[in-house]
């Protein structure tokens, strides 16, 4: 299982995209911290730079004792061990299931790798899908699928983006639970983003209000 | 605007013009590649005495004898060779009584001009080990005259067995001397003529009359000439100042 | 139905336009990916060079390789001297032809689908572990392969049916240079050349319609079958 010690997650960006800037600073622990605000706020912007996909002009993103981004350091995404579970899921189309979940695990080290292929199938309630192609399914499998391959790779942190948006009401709520298994049993800290109050409430550790 | 689109009548008429001065043409005359600069002079010198200039179209026997006998709207064929000028008679493409032999020529083995080799035509003579690794130039030798001539020599001094795999067929006698003349080639084998009209080939030797067929150009107005000159030109031809025209680029008198 | 000779001239003709499109393919691809992702000073005027076998006359494709290829050209001499090999009258040259004529199609084709690769993905890969080239490998790669497969068939028809650019490079060799083209051309040029014409052109036009069906079903395949996956 995951570590269960205080991850302290640290984060001061500033990006200038197009006409807007886009800012946050704050400091947060373990649990599920909400990037709460409006739709076109920068929230995304903001899970972006943690994972290594988007560079900041200035500033410093730190989880635990690792520095992923500061004026000296900028890690490639595929060395700052950030999971990422993105709103439209994005399965690779040309692998089915299985491959998707394992993509991540075989690439990882050994030592990173604190779940295995069947605890993390058996965690989410996915086995029975497991050669089925993306395609085939539905919204609520396959943002299971996409939580499961994030977690496999041995992450040190959680982004999600909005992963309940493109969900029907009984769907939300069973990836409701599957999220606050994750952040009670695993004890894995999550950057959660949403512009929905009641998600927010239910789930967040900590709130941060994005944007304006 | 409106001047522009007054022009493009104009313009129109402009385009079919050509036609109009298409009927100001000479005769058409199809002749074998080997004859290009000489025919070219033939034409000019009959055109300076006030007849209209024939158009000429070079290309290998071959090919121009397949026109021929497809019916081209053409009114003279000079063939390199005999076989080609039969194919066509037999065909019926020939008009009765035009057709008789102009020219003859001689056989040549050429090196690119900056080559030293040194070969004596003789049989048996080791052209296949000169070749070493390179090709031996000639014209078509399944069709076309100069390599129908060619091969028969070779076949005649023994060589052609040795040579056969290691042949570079051209469409035409010229395109043979081209290959040699770039330096494709270091061997090649075309008629004398030829040499004449190049400055970048020199003649390594000159294969004996009797080892090939008599090298012979036979001239015909065709039947479907429709040219009121065909026959005059031809006669010119065969004048004494034609001849003396061909005499110069080296073909002897047949 | 076909002389040993006809046969040896499409095995000929197979093999010019198989090596052709196999050694194009990795140049074609990179090509591709390049003016696909990058924008760099000389874009426009490497995508013109790229495009100008398209649109030169062939006879000017050939007369350029002769120029740089040939016995007497810089490339021609520094292979001979290092290699022993020269290109004139040989397969390999008509290969060259083939392939330099086959480049434009298989770059237009595969830059396209390389253009439609789904960035995200390759963004999800990379938070996942993979180091740029393995992203490569396992995800870009794989998304662009019916836009590989439609370019390996177009250019391998191309190659085939490569012509001016080869008559005039390499010339008109049997055994080496006469691919299927050629073959037709030199019969064509012979009185009674006809039931031989006949015969190598139906087959010059199986052997396009085949690629192109190939073709055509390789990509509604690759795409097609993603599409049905919904089992």
């Amino acid at each position: 299982m995951a570590k269960g010690s205080v991850v302290a997650i640290d984060i001061d960006v500033t990006r200038r995209l197009g006409d807007r800037v886009i800012a946050a600073r704050f400091a947060a622990g373990p649990g599920l911290t909400a990037l709460f605000g409006p739709s076109g706020a920068g929230k995304t912007s903001i899970l972006n730079m943690v994972a290594g996909l988007l560079r900041p002009d200035r500033g410093h993103i730190r989880v635990g004792d690792r520095t992923l981004f500061d004026s000296a350091t900028d890690l490639s995404p595929e060395a700052r061990r950030v999971g990422y579970v993105f709103q439209d899921g994005r399965l690779f189309p040309h692998r089915r299931v299985r491959a998707n979940l394992t993509y991540g695990l075989d690439l990882a080290p050994p030592a990173n790798r604190w779940m295995s292929l069947d605890e993390a199938t058996r965690f989410l309630g996915i086995d029975h899908l497991l050669d089925r192609w993306p395609q085939g399914l539905s919204g609520g499998e396959a943002q299971r699928v996409a939580i499961g391959r994030a977690l496999l790779a041995g992450p040190e942190i959680l982004l999600m983006d909005e992963p309940l948006s493109s969900l029907d009401a009984a769907r939300r709520g069973d990836i409701m639970k599957v999220i606050e298994r994750i952040r009670d049993e695993l004890g894995l800290p999550i950057l959660y983003v949403s512009h929905d109050r009641a998600e927010v409430d239910r789930l967040a550790t900590q709130v941060v209000e994005i944007g304006e | 605007m409106a001047r522009l689109l007054r022009l493009f009548p104009l313009l129109f008429a402009l385009l079919l013009a050509p036609d109009a001065m298409a009927r100001a043409r000479g005769p058409v005359v199809l002749a074998a590649a080997s004859l290009q600069e000489s025919l070219t002079e033939a034409a000019d010198a009959w055109a300076a005495k006030g007849h209209p200039k024939p158009v000429l179209s070079f290309a290998a026997s071959s090919a121009l004898a397949r026109q021929v006998i497809a019916g081209a709207p053409a009114d003279l064929f000079l063939s390199a060779d005999e076989p080609w000028m039969d194919a066509a008679a037999k065909a019926g493409m020939l008009r009765a009584g035009t057709r008789a032999t102009l020219l003859g020529n001689r056989l040549v083995l050429i090196a690119p001009a900056a080559s030293r080799a040194r070969l004596t035509i003789a049989r048996g003579f080791p052209l296949a080990r000169a070749l070493g690794s390179g090709r031996l130039a000639l014209a078509d030798p399944g069709a076309v005259p100069a390599g129908k001539y060619a091969k028969a020599a070779l076949a005649h001094l023994g060589v052609w067995s040795g040579v056969a795999g290691r042949v570079a067929p051209a469409e035409n006698v010229r395109a043979a001397l081209a290959l040699v003349e770039r330096g494709a080639a270091p061997f090649g084998v075309v008629y004398a003529t030829d040499v004449r009209a190049s400055t970048a080939v020199r003649i390594v030797g000159v294969f004996p009359a009797s080892s090939h067929p008599p090298i012979r150009y036979p001239v015909a107005v065709l039947k479907a000439s429709r040219h009121r000159d065909a026959g005059a030109f031809r006669a010119f031809l065969f004048s004494k100042r034609g001849r003396a025209i061909f005499a110069r680029h080296g073909f002897s008198a047949s | 139905m076909l002389s040993p000779e006809e046969w040896g001239i499409v095995a000929l003709s197979l093999k010019v336009g198989g090596v052709a499109v196999l050694a194009t393919l990795p140049v074609a691809f990179g090509l591709a990916w390049i003016l696909a992702r990058y924008r760099f000073p000389g874009r426009v005027v490497l995508d013109a060079l790229v495009h100008l076998p398209l649109v030169l006359p062939p006879v000017v494709t050939g007369w350029l390789l002769l120029i740089a290829f040939g016995p007497l050209g810089p490339v021609g001499r520094w292979l001979e001297s290092w290699f022993g090999a020269t290109l004139m009258f040989r397969w390999t040259g008509a290969a060259l032809a083939a392939a330099i004529m086959a480049l434009p199609l298989m770059v237009r084709a595969m830059r396209l689908s390389i253009e439609g690769i789904d960035r995200r993905l390759e963004g999800a890969a990379r938070t996942l572990g993979a180091t740029p080239w393995h992203c490569f490998w396992s995800v870009s790669l794989p998304l662009a392969l019916p836009g590989v497969l439609a370019a390996l068939v177009l250019g391998f028809a191309r190659s085939i049916g490569e012509f001016g650019a080869t008559i005039t490079f390499v010339s008109n060799i049997p055994g080496e240079t006469r691919t299927l083209p050629l073959a037709i051309y030199s019969a064509l040029q012979v009185p009674g050349g006809e039931a031989m014409v006949t015969r190598l052109a139906l087959l010059s036009v199986a052997l396009s319609l085949g690629a192109l069906i190939l073709s055509e079903w390789l990509v509604r395949r690759t795409h097609g079958e993603r599409q049905r996956r919904g089992d």
